[in-house]
């Protein structure tokens, strides 16, 4: 017991992939022993082994694979809305981080929407711009940017200061400073931002897709509960987290690559 | 400072430069209101290169000075709270590109190579426009090689040691051949037989690149080992409580420390150092 309440000791890693898929297996175990046994009715949770079966019709039945098609869709609604993000949250926080007046002008707008409900926008979101893809991208986009703005400036604002005032010795001009010493420093905590971005437009994918549903994971889902197939809707599930996780996964190795300088800190 | 600037050793007599501190007073609002006098009516002219040592207890206030001379000036209060500095004459208000510091705690980029950290002035378009990319790269080759980095220039900083790191620190310092290098306890954290070694180095870059050094630090041996001149500053408020030359040849050896000369430079500086102790609750740390 000497190791076990020691937070500096990380297990190895066979040790952690067996308590790992342990622990899945068991609930997975758990699952089946209810829905064998007969437990819960199969209409409330529906069996394991439906769900795979549901997975497998999903991904490929009467020659299209619906499964496919609606990932394509929903990741296309994720990549446009995670441009915008980066594209228009990034130099936004980055502004914020960089002049504290700046920051002491805009973030009144944009950090009590952290808390703020943003699904409950979605109605005037659909008021303002319809029922088509504008509104779902739109959505999307405002779920991931409030998150997204005050992560960047918090990175801007944790690179320490000697960088800053270093810099500004050698001659660089306050600007250069910034774009020359603070952003490449903040570049990894950045990344971070990007990341937890695109796992929040992961959640909020479903919601974004239930007004109108014709296409996505989200309509799917929606569809499948409206005949109440349960083992679809869990299958739908699965594939998402199944995404949210494929792309958090990649994403965090591709900043591993670019940034590998920050864990050797 | 031209972009055709000769890398051959200058005779120090020929460059001429002044740097003019006239009645530097420096005061800080304290903590719980009420005013600190950090600096009290310093006058120093410094006239020609040379190592210049700035020697004084903890928090005296030679950082401060030191600070001023550079332009980086903190941000909460105006500095210095009266009296100029003038180089060249000139007035020196703000961050200014005669002088480059070297910081205890190297800024050395964690992103970047040792090469790119000694090169990176030469990215800022202040540097860009002066100096030619032919010529840069000439200097940062001939100053790492200089400061014993050019094996390790892809490296990066984490995998460097500590005085290996104060070295890129060194030679981005130097590698601009700005006229005046101010150094704030550069070595202070460094182990003792390091610090030794970066002391020889720095007398060796200063024999190839000779410039006005004001050299802030609270180890006497070191003040001995390196200056040309020692300012002795008394404890806070700061004032010059002893200024004089030492002509002793660097590098100066073990055997020089021990001579009856050092040792009566020495005492003189303990005296004072002593002096400014039981004026204020200080430490001297010797």
């Amino acid at each position: 017991m000497g190791d076990f309440w020691n937070p500096y000791l990380p297990p190895s890693s066979p040790q952690r992939r067996a308590l790992g898929i342990g622990s899945v297996a068991s609930v997975l175990l758990l699952w089946s022993l209810i829905a064998a046994t007969g437990l819960v009715s199969p209409s409330r949770l529906p069996a394991p082994w439906d769900v795979v079966r549901a997975l497998g019709y999903l991904a490929w039945h009467d020659g299209e694979s619906m499964l496919f098609t609606a990932t394509l869709w929903s990741a296309g609604r994720l990549v446009v809305a995670g441009i915008l993000v980066i594209c228009i949250g990034i130099p936004i926080g980055i502004f914020m981080g960089a002049a504290p007046r700046i920051n002491a002008a805009v973030s009144p707008l944009v950090d009590p929407f952290r808390s703020a409900p943003v699904v409950a926008l979605l109605p005037i979101l659909v008021m303002w711009l319809g029922i088509g893809e504008a509104m779902k991208i739109a959505f999307l986009f405002t779920g991931a940017v409030v998150y997204l703005i005050p992560m960047v400036r918090d990175a801007i604002q944790a690179v320490p200061q000697g960088y800053w005032i270093s810099a500004r010795d050698l001659g660089a001009t306050p600007w250069e400073c910034i774009r020359k010493a603070v952003i490449p420093m903040a570049m990894p905590r950045i990344s971070d931002a990007i990341i937890v971005a695109f796992s929040v437009m992961w959640t909020y994918i479903t919601v974004a897709e239930y007004v109108n549903a014709k296409s996505g994971l989200g309509q799917l889902i929606q569809n499948s509960r409206r005949f109440s197939a349960w083992d679809q809707v869990f299958a739908g599930i699965f594939v998402i987290v199944a995404l949210a996780l494929l792309t958090y996964q990649l994403m965090v190795r591709i900043k591993r690559r670019l940034y590998p300088w920050e864990t050797q800190q | 400072m031209s972009a055709t600037a000769d890398s051959t050793p200058k005779d120090p007599a020929k460059s001429s430069i002044s740097v003019e501190l006239k009645d530097i007073v420096q005061e800080y609002p304290a903590p719980g209101g009420g005013i600190t006098r950090v600096v009290e009516g310093i006058n120093l002219v410094f006239d020609r290169p040379g190592i210049n040592m700035l020697l004084g207890p903890s928090g005296c206030g030679k950082s401060t000075i030191l600070h001023m001379l550079g332009g980086v000036r903190p941000l909460h209060a105006k500095t210095p709270t009266s009296g100029s500095i003038r180089i060249d004459g000139i007035e020196c208000e703000d961050a200014h590109d005669d002088s480059v510091m070297v910081f205890q705690r190297y800024a050395n980029r964690p992103d970047l190579s040792v090469f790119d950290n000694v090169a990176f002035p030469f990215t800022l378009n202040l540097w860009k426009k002066r100096v030619a990319e032919p010529e840069w790269r000439k200097r940062v080759a001939e100053i790492l090689e200089a400061v014993g980095l050019s094996e390790k220039k892809s490296l990066r900083p984490s995998q460097l040691s500590g005085g290996q790191n104060q070295r890129v620190a060194l030679a981005r310092a130097l590698v601009l051949r700005t006229r005046i290098l101010l150094m704030d306890e550069p070595f202070g954290a460094l182990d003792a037989q390091t610090r030794e070694e970066m002391q020889l180095l720095l007398v060796d870059l200063y024999g190839k690149w000779p410039c006005l050094i004001v050299f802030v630090t609270h180890d006497v041996t070191e003040a001995l080992v390196l200056g040309d001149r020692v300012i002795v500053l008394s404890a806070q408020p700061a004032t010059v409580a002893d200024d004089f030359a030492i002509f002793a040849p660097r590098p100066r050896s073990a055997e020089w420390q021990r001579s009856e000369e050092a040792v009566l430079l020495e005492k003189r500086i303990l005296a004072q150092l002593h002096r400014a102790a039981g004026k204020g609750s200080v430490r001297v740390t010797v």
